[in-house]
């Protein structure tokens, strides 16, 4: 039983093309930083969403969890995002003149600046860009391929392979996400540091994954394509996406307060951009949309497993996940956080783009990976 | 017959078999059914049609209570009664006091939903239940599944339900007679309340005393027995045994310059290094009318207020001997003294003494004026 | 069912939790007979070594407390030395009971049943273990009641800004949660302990402990629903507890302590600290209590994956570290990590490199998950790694720090020594007393897995 989709797929398509126009609008008349400050974000946003949703698939290979297997397909099909965010992440290093101080030879006069020439540089910074995207996406083909592929060929050595190569992409995982954190971010104030920003970054990229992966069940369990998939599934999704509201809010919390602590000069000038002025009514928003409202709305054992509760709490974890990148980004273009024609065109653009291609995912393969052995234990999975 | 009966239990040797009973003998309606089970039995709460735990909205009263309680009391202290700057931070530092506030929320949260869930919801402990001074007790918690028909306020048709049960698959029947005590009520709670409250007073008047006593005993007595040199003490650290020592030979008071002038001779070589202005002078005049004038007169002329009852005879300097003296000679009889007179070396400082001797030049002149000095 | 599970290659097939026909009062009288009979002559033997052990650190810790701290090697300007040392070995050997009982709880991974009361009960024993070196380290030990904020005559409060009050909070709040925790877990089996004793006192004994739990579903409801809970308050901790330890350095600019990844890397250690205790513990235990049907090589094969994956991570956070020192252009924090590898203790940057990231990966290899002696090798190696790791954080870090006039080399003296071993005789000597006195495997939970314990319900067993 289908039903015609709540919202069509050309709502999303004149959003994209509206936003389109907006975004090359905005390339030819507002300052280039804001410009690419705003690309840069999208892509960090497009990015997190599709390795967050590998990382899901790759963690229920290495545990071997039998819950997750009925709903893994949703992960598997969101993390096509990776193959829409290679294409925004090279055009996203045309960004590192504009908003990289240490691409200029003004910036390397200071000695903290200088002393990381040997890694902060344009062809190694390339080289590893390149590195991570081909990473990903042998890892997108790895699991995402082999499981639409073993829908046809029920051949059990796809789940073998696949639980072989989980703790690789794990190591993987780590360090190319600690090197988005490291080069994308942080080096945009190259006299900064913070060794727990891979871990950050983490936290936000595996929320959105689950979230994301939350809202693709919920999609099509209102089509009727997900019968199988019970309350007791989604209470483990919910309580997942719980467990690491509270781990994000503890890391970020963790870094902002020992910095807060030492108060020194190398370290909290990036705070004081971030958490003074008109950008304190970000960091409060951010607060309230990423710990506070989740952690409430999903504290209630009966609210982890409603669809309702969790679709909209899912959509508000996406924006928080948005808001984060955006308080991360933007303060190194301006003293105020700039919100105006620019911003709402990447908006419409960028999530025009996503949900199309999202959407057009959704035509990978069965919605429940029907080849996996080990499918009907996931089914008889009670909470 | 003779004894109310609380209930009839029957045995069941498999968990199936006691969810397939379930519906069976609450059909029935002979009374409350309630299971009593090795383990927890999934899905029996709605088997039984029981009623849905409060304890999860009670936990999350606490832990919110607990944070509010944290926030609160670390602002009190830290900022209000007790507000000391501490890392130049600010006395409502509250990133400081999220960590207390976490902490604080658990055990609230923890010991609501293990004392609630004990004390409050199981009312437990409790020792008189009819089950447990069954037989049926032993295989209950052991391996084996009992459902219950309790008689709810009225009497029990014992036939009745053993007749359900029995139809229902049970293989050991067995009726309890009623229990003799009743759930702790709470009056007797506050009566246990009241007695650890007076456990507590006692022991807190105990700990009174003694701590009292805890600081003199060693070794906490050690940091007042300490081996320092205490002021009027005997010490161990002299041999003879004294705290108040002499200074060792040799020692000088401060600000002491040596004097190796031998004879009048060689002290008329020194030259009065003090200028002639007019704040040397007041000090010399000073000086003289402390130190000088009570033997040698307020002129300097040997006219004393004192020496009548000493009875000895100080020069007077008005003669013309002593105005030849040079300013080096009269300073050699302050520092070494002069037949009666003591010397005055310890009792100037060394501008003094030739402060002294300007004034008294002074004198001299003025006692020996001459018309010239007039103009 | 049984013949897709020939067709399932090994690696997929689920695992065998509970080998041979266990039936339920079987595994009451396998488990619960050892709280009721004399123990063997083994024990008693191994009770002696660890409790003269004990009495050895007791003493050594009275001798300190009569002469004062100067007994132990603590200097300037490495003020902090062993002592701290022990309380963030102990308190991170706590976590992995926490995780086993709490965590994996929460997970549903049902291999944590026949572990978790020991794990819980190591808990207890390391967090008081833990506990004892900050009431001991403190020049005057009897006024440690001064670190508790309650109003006094001295007109001042605690320094709520200090983390070392938010450890008295967090220890204390730590040991009471995990106390509660393993108590309620116990209730249950004391019942059946009642139930099965002859002896009069002991039934006295468990009739009071087990407060009259008769197992009546309205109970069990209320109970499960604590019991989930209190999983997930504890869950909490386990990241919070060893976060707040972390602090204790963090928060300081001591070059090499002000990293902002401490709290994550601490919790990850302690986690794998604890479960190399955890292993080593279990293999006596299965061995000699002849568990092997409950503790079975599965078990003992995914703990020690998890210390493997654990390895991986510290071997990430040693990188981030490394890496992060080098990137903040920082003199200080260059020279320190170069002390950690080079210098005076060099030896000890590497040692503990090669212990805790190094040996583990051993454990890639099935002969060293499943084998005693490979498993004892690597848990033991992590376990003095995992020392070591605290001694050069805090022992290199202090020695050199900004001004070289002050810099100076640390020495242990014998009653440092003695009293960290004396540790392990109290630790020891714990886990041996509950081994005799309680149910070492939480029966009641086991017998929620074994085969045919829940009632089908629309198709299928409880996963």
């Amino acid at each position: 039983m289908s039903r015609s989709p709540l919202v069509s797929a050309n709502v999303f398509a004149g959003m994209a093309a509206l936003g389109a126009v907006g975004v090359v609008a905005s390339y030819l008349a507002v300052p280039p930083e804001r410009f690419w400050a705003n690309w840069l974000v999208w892509f960090l946003f497009v990015l997190t969403i599709g390795v967050g949703c590998l990382f899901i698939v790759a963690l229920g290979h290495l545990v071997a969890a039998r819950w997750s297997i009925p709903i893994r397909r949703a992960p598997e099909r969101v993390s096509g995002l990776v193959l829409l965010a290679l294409p925004m992440g090279l055009i996203a290093l045309l960004s590192l003149p504009v908003l990289y101080p240490w691409t200029r030879p003004e910036a390397l006069l200071k000695p903290a600046i200088a002393g990381k020439a040997p890694w902060l540089n344009v062809p190694f910074f390339s080289i590893r860009v390149l590195i991570c995207f081909a990473l990903w996406l042998f890892a997108y083909n790895l699991f995402t391929r082999g499981s639409v592929r073993q829908d046809q060929t029920k051949d059990p050595a796809f789940s073998v392979r696949a639980r072989g190569f989980a703790p690789a992409f794990m190591i993987i995982f780590a360090f190319s996400i600690t090197l988005v954190a490291f080069d994308w971010i942080s080096s945009l104030e190259p006299e900064w540091y913070s060794d727990i920003f891979g871990v950050y970054l983490f936290a936000g990229t595996f929320l959105s994954g689950l979230a994301s992966s939350a809202l693709a069940v919920l999609y099509l369990k209102d089509r009727g394509r997900l019968p199988d998939v019970r309350n007791d599934h989604l209470y483990s999704l919910g309580g997942f996406m719980f467990a690491f509201t509270v781990f994000w809010s503890y890391i970020g919390f963790a870094q902002y307060m020992l910095m807060w602590y030492g108060n020194m000069p190398e370290e909290i000038f990036w705070y004081k951009q971030r958490i003074e002025g008109p950008w304190l009514n970000v960091i409060l928003l951010l607060a309230a949309i990423h710990f506070f409202v989740p952690f409430f709305a999903l504290v209630p054992k009966d609210r982890k497993n409603d669809p309702r509760n969790l679709r909209w709490v899912a959509m508000l974890m996406l924006t928080a996940h948005f808001l984060d990148l955006y308080w991360l980004v933007l303060p190194v273009v301006g003293a105020s956080p700039p919100l105006s024609w620019p911003e709402l065109s990447f908006a419409l653009c960028f999530v025009g783009l996503a949900v199309l291609w999202v959407r057009r995912s959704m035509a990978m393969g069965a919605d429940m990976p029907i080849g996996d052995p080990l499918l009907h234990e996931g089914l008889e999975f009670r909470a | 017959m003779t004894d109310r009966v609380f209930a009839v239990v029957g045995l069941f040797s498999s968990a199936q078999a006691l969810m397939d009973a379930i519906p069976k003998v609450r059909a029935r309606k002979l009374g409350t059914v309630e299971a009593y089970t090795p383990y927890p039995i999934h899905g029996i709460e709605d088997a039984l049609g029981l009623r849905r735990s409060p304890l999860g909205g009670m936990v999350m009263v606490a832990g919110v209570l607990g944070a509010a309680t944290a926030l609160f009391f670390q602002w009190w202290m830290s900022a209000v009664d007790y507000p000391i700057v501490v890392g130049g931070k600010a006395l409502f530092s509250w990133q400081a006091f999220v960590p207390i506030m976490f902490e604080l929320t658990v055990l609230f949260a923890t010991f609501t939903a293990g004392l609630g869930m004990l004390l409050l919801l199981n009312r437990l402990p409790f020792f008189s239940h009819p089950v447990l001074a069954s037989k049926a007790i032993a295989g209950i918690t052991r391996d084996k599944f009992a459902l219950a028909i309790e008689a709810d306020g009225g009497a029990l048709d014992v036939d009745a339900a053993s007749a359900a049960l029995r139809a229902a698959g049970a293989a050991d029947l067995e009726v309890l007679p009623v229990a003799v005590a009743q759930p702790p009520a709470l009056n007797e709670l506050s009566r246990s309340v009241m007695g650890i409250a007076i456990s507590c007073l006692v022991a807190g008047y105990v700990m009174y005393w003694l701590i009292k006593l805890f600081p003199v005993l060693p070794p906490m007595v050690h940091m007042q027995e300490q081996p320092r040199l205490d002021v009027y003490k005997a010490s161990e650290l002299f041999k003879d045994g004294h705290g108040m020592q002499l200074p060792v030979a040799g020692t000088v008071a401060r600000g002491y310059l040596p004097y190796l002038i031998e004879s009048p001779e060689q002290a008329a070589a020194l030259v009065n290094p003090l200028p002639r202005t007019s704040e040397v002078l007041q000090k010399g005049r000073t000086v003289w009318n402390n130190r000088c004038g009570v033997c040698h007169g307020a002129l300097g002329n040997g006219v004393p207020t004192l020496t009548a009852a000493y009875g000895a005879k100080p020069a007077n300097l008005q003669a013309q001997t002593f105005r030849e003296y040079p300013d080096g000679k009269i300073y050699h009889v302050i520092m070494v003294g002069k037949n009666a007179m003591p010397s005055y070396a310890a009792d100037l400082t060394d501008d003094e003494r030739w402060a002294v001797v300007h004034y008294l030049r002074v004198l001299q002149r003025a006692q020996n004026a001459k018309d010239e000095d007039l103009k | 069912m049984a013949s897709e599970a020939v067709s399932l290659p090994a690696a997929l097939r689920a695992p065998v939790l509970v080998e041979g026909p266990v039936t339920l009062g079987g595994l009451d009288d396998q488990v619960l007979q050892y709280p009721a009979r004399k123990p063997p002559l083994a024990w008693y033997i191994a009770f002696a070594i660890t409790a003269s052990i004990l009495t050895l650190g007791v003493s050594l810790i009275g001798y300190t407390f009569y002469m004062g701290i100067g007994v132990w090697g603590n200097n300037r300007p490495v003020f902090w030395a062993f002592d701290i040392i022990n309380f963030v070995f102990w308190v991170g050997i706590g976590h992995a009971g926490t995780l086993i009982s709490a965590i994996l709880f929460l997970f549903r991974a049902r291999w944590r049943n026949a572990i978790a009361r020991f794990a819980e009960a190591m808990t207890i024993f390391a967090v008081m273990c833990a506990g004892l070196f900050p009431l001991i380290h403190v020049g005057r030990p009897w006024l440690a009641f001064w670190l508790f904020p309650y109003p006094n005559q001295r007109a001042l409060w605690t320094n709520f800004r200090s983390p070392l009050l938010w450890d008295v909070f967090a220890v204390s709040t730590y040991f009471s949660v995990s106390l509660m925790f393993w108590y309620l877990g116990l209730v249950p089996d004391l019942a059946s302990l009642r139930d099965r004793t002859t002896s009069k006192v002991r039934r006295f004994l468990y009739t009071v402990l087990s407060l009259g739990w008769r197992g009546s579903a309205t109970h069990w409801q209320h109970y499960e629903k604590a019991y989930l809970l209190l999983a997930g308050l504890a869950t909490g901790l386990v990241l919070s507890v060893h976060s707040v330890v972390s602090f204790d350095f963090a928060v300081s600019l001591v070059p090499g302590w002000h990293m902002t990844i401490f709290p994550p890397y601490f919790v990850t250690g302690a986690i794998f600290a604890g479960f190399a205790m955890v292993v080593i513990v279990l293999v006596v235990v299965r061995e000699t209590m002849d568990l092997k049907n409950l503790i079975t090589t599965y078990h003992l094969d995914v703990m020690n994956k998890v210390i493997l994956a654990m390895a991986c991570l510290m071997g990430y956070a040693y990188v981030m570290e490394g890496f992060t020192a080098w990137y903040s252009m920082d003199e200080y924090l260059h020279h320190i990590f170069i002390q950690y590898i080079s210098g005076t203790y060099g030896w000890s940057g590497w040692l503990t490199i090669s212990c805790n990231v190094l040996i583990p990966q051993l454990l890639w290899f099935r002969w060293f998950r499943q084998r005693y002696l490979g498993m004892i090798f690597v848990s033991i190696a992590v376990t003095v790694g995992m020392w070591f790791e605290r001694f050069v954080i805090i022992v290199v870090s202090l020695h050199q720090d900004y001004l070289p006039s002050s810099w100076h080399i640390y020495k242990p003296t014998l009653v440092d020594f003695g009293i960290l071993l004396g540790s392990f005789g109290l630790f020891f000597t714990l886990v041996l007393l509950f081994a005799r006195v309680l149910p070492v495997i939480a029966t009641t939970e086991v017998k929620t897995i074994l085969p045919g314990a829940q009632p089908a319900h629309g198709g299928g067993h409880h996963d």
